[in-house]
């Protein structure tokens, strides 16, 4: 191979490697503007994600503004009555309150209500009474409206031990609310 | 003249090395070309490897920021639909928990003064609490009085379901299911 031919062969080399390189090099830059592309469809996505997340909160706002409004006017009265104490306070100012001094019979329990972690517990109250007709019908009137959360589950009036008087023995049970409890998808409560 | 001039150096002389073909005369031409073409396109791909580079990062910092805004959203309304879920206990547990007194003193208020009711009880049900068992007796009274105290309860909202009544003597048993009627 005379020096001529030397000279093309390495010219030659050089196109073959400069062409090879150039190759490699435009791959690699594909492959990056493959994956940029990527990145843009995927950041695409996640906006899209974040729009249907926005507008699901702004529909569930819409949709729930009333309860939870509802909720909120109702924690004070939660807050107030949350122990067996606080409760048999509220009945004791009550009848204080009404003059009422005749008790014949008063019982409290605390039952528990298996698997509900919003109303965990409730407290139940057993009094009978007996004073004037109108005396112990608002007696019930102010309890009612001092423990707003109270259920009355029985009430019964008899006759008392004069005409005048009459006799109420009235079972009330208020529950004990855990506000911070995580409400999601929990078993149906069971009372125990 | 010298006899020492050379002019050997015009004479024409044979190749020391063959001649190549004429086809490889481009060679050095395609080898410039090749620079310059790969040189243009090596710059492009460089402004455009820098440019997808840049969009990527732009892309991915984006998508951090979405997605951790989305999270933030989801997040929120988790709050909300567990505060939703406490509501709606709490609203069925007061739908239990109306008042019984007006109820009592309705009933109280219907009778006239010559009649007296010896007993009154009230019941909630387990089942539905906003349904109470009511449960009457009218001494000296007739059914003018049950009308009249189904028309004060109807003044509550409460309509009387299933009543029933017996009279002994001068005493009426009255029994019904209060249920409140919707808004």
């Amino acid at each position: 191979m005379n020096p001529k031919q030397l000279a093309s062969v390495i010219l030659m080399s050089f196109i073959g490697i400069i062409t090879y390189v150039g190759q490699i090099v435009h791959q690699k830059v594909e492959s990056m503007k493959t994956a940029a592309q990527v990145a843009i469809d995927e950041s695409k996505a996640a906006d899209d994600a974040k729009q249907l997340a926005d507008i699901l909160l702004t529909k569930t706002k819409g949709e729930t503004d009333e309860l939870r409004r509802f909720l909120k006017s109702w924690t004070p009265s939660i807050q107030k009555v949350q122990t067996e104490q606080e409760m048999e306070a509220a009945v004791e100012y009550t009848l204080r309150e009404r003059g009422i001094s005749l008790v014949k019979s008063r019982k409290s329990e605390t039952k528990t209500i298996a698997g509900d972690l919003f109303m965990p517990k409730l407290i139940i109250i057993t009094i009978t009474l007996e004073d004037e007709y109108a005396k112990v019908l608002n007696w019930l009137g102010d309890l009612e409206k001092r423990l707003p959360l109270a259920r009355v589950i029985a009430c019964q009036l008899t006759g008392g031990s004069s005409v005048r008087q009459i006799q109420l023995s009235v079972t009330v049970e208020n529950p004990i609310v855990n506000l911070s409890a995580s409400v999601g998808n929990k078993e149906a409560p069971k009372r125990s | 003249m010298s006899d020492y001039l050379c002019h050997d150096f015009k004479t024409p002389r044979n190749d020391t090395s063959r001649r190549l073909p004429d086809s490889f005369k481009a060679i050095p031409a395609l080898f410039y070309l090749a620079l310059v073409v790969t040189a243009y396109f090596m710059t492009m791909d460089w402004r455009a490897y820098k440019k997808a580079e840049q969009d990527k990062i732009q892309a991915e910092a984006s998508k951090g920021q979405h997605e951790t805004k989305t999270k933030d959203l989801q997040t929120e309304k988790v709050g909300l639909d567990a505060e939703t879920a406490k509501a709606e206990i709490l609203a069925k547990w007061m739908e239990g928990a109306r008042n019984v007194q007006p109820i009592s003193v309705a009933i109280a208020r219907a009778m006239p003064t010559e009649v007296r009711l010896s007993d009154l009880s009230l019941e909630r049900s387990d089942q539905v609490p906003a349904n109470l068992a009511l449960s009457v007796r009218i001494n000296g009274g007739s059914l003018r009085e049950v009308g009249l105290m189904e028309s004060g309860l109807s003044r509550l909202q409460y309509r009387s379901y299933a009543p029933q009544q017996s009279k002994e003597g001068d005493v009426i048993q009255y029994r019904s299911t209060l249920i409140r009627a919707e808004q």
